[in-house]
């Protein structure tokens, strides 16, 4: 798809269709649920990180083999996906090049995601982190909870410093464990930009409680390549920082920087049990959501 | 300039708009959102340097374009410094350019640096050629002496052009006054009503303190119809110093060495020092006297080859700071054989013709003999021989006197009663072939001198011939009569002076003596006339050895001329038979003439070392009929210059995609939050 019609397509097609049409491609073939984790019926091993539930350390194998090794369970009715979209301000940022805002695009991968969890049957639910008129939405499954799901979508609005606000992580976490049970799946849709500096051990502190983690970082193709020529006044939509330079001269220590944060991020994330993917505006929907389908798995 | 024009030349500050445009855009950074923006370093040395190189080099297209522009909208209204012909209701107009060729023309136009004069005055002769229309007649006199018409007035331009590309600076004198007369004679003959002379020279012409050049009024003589003079380039008429070498002579161990500097100006403090062909010094010596003044070098030895002497230091020209070193020439002398035994008038001393010619006070000894040689060798010595009444010649005096003549000798005969009654076996052989007979004048008719026959240099004299008391005079055969070419004559048509032409020589021949027993001839003014005229040409047939540059050497007789100068071959020019050489530049002249070898010596003429100008009539200004500045129409060439411009921006916009750098316009987008 050309980046003119993915531009039109975002733009014109309303949110529930597009989900749909993600998330069909998808579980198209499937006939159960594509999602693993904390369950009943025994779905393989894999290997044992820090921060897993030692309850589904498999024993024998470590007698046998030295090998850490846990064992994972198929979700067969209650295996609840908990939604975590970043709604602060840079969520809002499109840049050069891109088909859509960032805030659009993780909407339309959480509206997929939530079509693909309850069309198997699974609970759905939804918070966020900062966002105007932000209101989350309880676990529930049923084809309503996709209409809630993405009405909840629709109506919030890129807003908030985390730079500012440094209780906004604290609030989704708290959210998150007072509604999300033992085994969820948690997916934290963000650009992790201007998060606080704690946010990585929060987020990642949902690992302990037996939950599948995966964080999903969602950035602009701008923000990934730094394309600007001469110089240039950039404006952070949080924090508030102005830095006024050449661009040929900045971009690489740029891009180094931006690697480095991103590194700091998966080591935080990996090292508690969690998934961490990357991904960019101008990717093609369906092949994040697979991705993200995968990381689960 | 108009004020349309000044207009669209104002349009031309419009180049600021670019430069203005591009340093506000240059300075301002434009501020875009960035969430990232605290991962992005500051770098101030580079966030400030100057734009890119694309960036600067649409600046200056925009620039040149807007003064393209600008251009474009004043042309062809736009005016430049050169000169050009103003023309009345665009008739044709009939053009002589005075070109000064002159040893002063050398000199720079700002001093020692800029081009020469001679380069400005032909640059301005190119300008004025450039607005020649098609019907205008040109012609092209140079004011180095002796005015000269280089190209006679032609409608050719291409001629002229040709014609002033062939001219070369010279040594020469100056003569402004001839070469304006020379052009008002030329331009007087032509058809067209619109009749200029433009002078381009520097006006150094020796005559500073004169009377002011062509008071085009006075010249005119109230003709409305006489040619106007225009003195044009008026930066070529600045004051210098020059001082020069007249002469290097040698003898013995001695070279002198004559020092002339221009009215005011001394060469006090300089060197002159002798060289040889090496060009190493062999003897020095410190002018301490300003003026005129006379330096002796002494030679190391006699044997030493002095080539030539040199002027230390520098002045407005250096052409003339060098002389050739020649041995000095001995003075000429005249041979006199006149016999005062029989006079009745006792002149205290002398024969009169002697006295008559030393009041001339000639640059060369007078001395009287009894008889003409009879030997060849005899004659070595002399310029020319002044016989008055001989009774005839020898067979040897004869055989002696035609071998002077061959060579260039010159004879002033003035036949009498002793010369009609030569003994048997004496004639006037080889000046006549005839004998010649003492025969009374008068009768019923009185003979006298036909004033109005004289030519040449007796004409202007001969008005005091009239009422010439003589009793008798000379008769000549009718053979001799029709082979000389008489310069006056008596009433009745017989030569009264007269010359012929004998080998390389002539002889001049009087019809009466020198005598005032049988006339008052020596009594009259002519008298004087007669004797200098002989005696100038006598010296110019005797080659002498240094001649003011310009000064023309004739070589009557001689078949075959060559004259190698310091330039190489100097071109020859007959007149009427009669070889004619000028030197053109300063220096040693080897001439070939017959089989002859000879050196001559062309030196700086004292006068054109004043380098003050001669002042000018206002007339000469030459308001109203030439113009300093001329329309020039560069619309055309403008208009190439626009689409090269636009086709430069073009290929730099293109450049800068292929690149791949974002265009300002898809920058602005990344605004999006």
């Amino acid at each position: 798809m050309s980046l003119l019609t993915q531009d039109l397509w975002s733009e014109l097609t309303p949110l529930r269709i597009r989900a749909r049409q993600v998330a069909h491609g998808v579980y198209a073939g499937a006939h159960r649920s594509a999602l693993r984790g904390a369950g009943i019926e025994f779905g393989g091993y894999r290997e044992y990180v820090p921060g897993d539930d030692l309850r589904w350390l498999d024993r024998r194998s470590l007698m046998r083999h030295q090998h850490l090794l846990v064992r994972q369970f198929e979700t067969e009715t209650d295996r609840t996906l908990s939604l975590v979209v970043d709604a602060s301000a840079s969520m809002g940022y499109r840049g050069p090049d891109a088909p859509a805002s960032k805030m659009a695009f993780t909407s339309l991968l959480a509206a997929a995601l939530a079509r693909v969890a309850l069309r198997v049957g699974d609970p759905v639910s939804l918070t966020f982190l900062g966002g105007s008129e932000a209101q989350p939405v309880g676990r529930s499954s049923g084809r309503e909870q996709f209409e809630r799901i993405v009405g909840a979508l629709d109506a919030v609005h890129p807003g908030g410093d985390a730079a500012v606000d440094r209780a906004m992580v604290e609030r989704a976490v708290a959210w998150l464990d007072r509604s999300v049970r033992r085994g969820s799946i948690v997916v934290v849709l963000s650009d992790l930009i201007d998060l606080p500096e704690d946010a990585a051990d929060r987020l990642t502190g949902l690992v302990s409680s037996g939950r599948v983690l995966v964080v999903v970082q969602t950035l602009s193709p701008a923000e990934a390549d730094f394309p600007f020529s001469g110089p240039v006044r950039l404006r952070s939509l949080e924090g508030g920082a102005v830095v006024e330079t050449d661009a040929e001269g900045a971009r690489d220590r740029y891009l180094a920087a931006l690697a480095a944060h991103t590194a700091t991020w998966h080591a935080a994330v990996v090292a508690r049990g969690a998934r961490f993917v990357q991904c960019r505006t101008s990717d093609p929907p369906l092949r994040v959501l697979r991705d993200i389908v995968r990381a689960v798995r | 300039m108009s004020f349309v024009t000044a207009l669209a030349l104002a349009a031309a500050l419009l180049v600021a708009v670019p430069y203005a445009a591009h340093r506000l855009r240059r300075r301002r950074a434009e501020d875009q959102p960035f969430p990232p923006a605290r991962l992005v370093a500051t770098t101030p040395q580079q966030a400030r340097k100057p734009s890119r190189l694309e960036d600067r080099a649409l600046l200056v297209s925009r620039a040149v374009a807007v003064l393209a522009l600008a251009l474009l909208g004043a042309t062809p209204l736009v005016r430049c410094s050169r000169l050009s012909v103003q023309r009345s209701g665009g008739a044709s107009v009939a053009l002589a350019l005075v070109v000064d060729d002159s040893m002063s023309m050398r000199v720079g136009v700002e001093g020692d640096k800029g081009p020469a004069r001679f380069e400005r005055a032909l640059q301005g002769a190119q300008q004025l050629l450039a607005s020649a229309q098609d019907g205008d007649a040109i012609a092209i006199v140079l004011a180095g002496a002796p005015a000269r018409i280089a190209l006679a007035p032609t409608t050719d331009i291409g001629a002229v052009r040709q014609a002033l590309e062939g001219l070369a600076p010279s040594d020469r004198a100056t003569d402004l006054d001839g070469a304006i007369a020379l052009a008002r004679g030329v331009v007087a003959a032509l058809p067209q009503v619109d009749r200029r002379i433009v002078v381009l020279s520097d006006l150094a012409d020796g005559h500073a303190d004169g009377p002011p050049l062509d008071d085009s009024a006075s010249a005119r003589g109230g003709a409305p119809e006489a040619a106007s003079v225009w003195v044009a380039l008026p930066e070529l008429q600045r004051d210098g110093t020059d001082c020069a070498l007249l002469r290097a002579d040698r003898r013995g161990v001695r070279v002198r060495i004559a020092v002339a500097c221009g009215p005011g100006k001394s060469a006090a403090g300089r060197d002159v020092v002798v060289e040889d062909a090496a060009g190493k010094a062999l003897g020095r010596s410190t002018l301490s006297h300003a003026g005129a003044v006379e330096a002796t070098v002494l030679l190391p030895s006699e044997a030493a080859a002095p080539v030539r002497a040199r002027l230390t230091g520098t002045d407005a020209i250096a052409a003339d700071d060098v002389a050739p070193v020649v041995t000095e020439a001995r003075r000429g002398a005249i041979a006199i054989v006149a016999d005062p035994s029989g006079e009745t008038v006792a002149t205290g001393g002398a024969p009169i013709v002697e006295q008559a010619l030393a009041s001339l006070r000639p640059d060369v000894d007078l001395r009287p003999i009894p008889a003409p040689p009879d030997r060849a060798d005899d004659f070595a010595e002399y310029l020319g021989v002044l016989l008055d009444d001989p009774p005839g010649f020898t067979p040897e005096q004869r055989h002696a006197l035609a071998a002077f003549l061959d060579r260039g000798g010159v004879a002033l005969v003035a036949l009498g009663p002793r010369a009609a009654a030569a003994p048997l076996g004496a004639t006037l052989d080889p000046i006549l072939s005839q004998a010649v007979a003492w025969t009374a004048l008068g009768g019923a008719t009185r003979v006298g001198i036909d004033v109005a026959s004289a030519v040449g240099s007796l004409a202007g004299s001969a008005q005091s011939l009239i009422d010439l008391d003589a009793e008798r005079r000379a008769a000549l055969g009718t053979d001799d009569a029709r082979a000389l070419d008489a310069l006056v004559r008596w009433s009745d048509g017989a030569p009264f002076v007269a010359r012929r032409a004998i080998g390389r020589g002539e002889a001049w021949v009087v019809t009466l003596p020198f005598t005032v027993d049988a006339s008052d001839l020596p009594l009259r003014p002519a008298f004087l006339a007669l004797l200098d005229a002989w005696l100038q040409d006598a010296k110019q047939r005797a080659a002498p050895r240094r001649t003011d540059v310009g000064t023309p050497w004739r070589f009557a007789g001689a078949r075959d001329v060559r004259v190698v100068g310091p330039a190489g071959d100097v071109p020859l020019v007959r007149d009427e038979g009669v070889a004619r050489v000028t030197a053109p530049l300063i220096g040693r002249y080897e001439i070939t003439a017959d089989d002859q070898h000879e050196t001559r010596v062309a030196a700086p003429s004292e006068r054109e070392l004043d380098l003050r100008p001669r002042r000018y009539a206002a007339a000469g200004a030459g308001a109203g009929m030439s113009d300093a500045r001329s329309s020039v129409d560069v619309s055309g060439d403008m208009a190439l210059v626009l689409l090269g411009l636009m086709a430069l921006e073009m290929g730099l916009r293109v450049w800068s995609r292929r690149r791949g750098e974002p265009e300002p316009l898809a920058m602005a987008r990344s605004g999006e939050a």
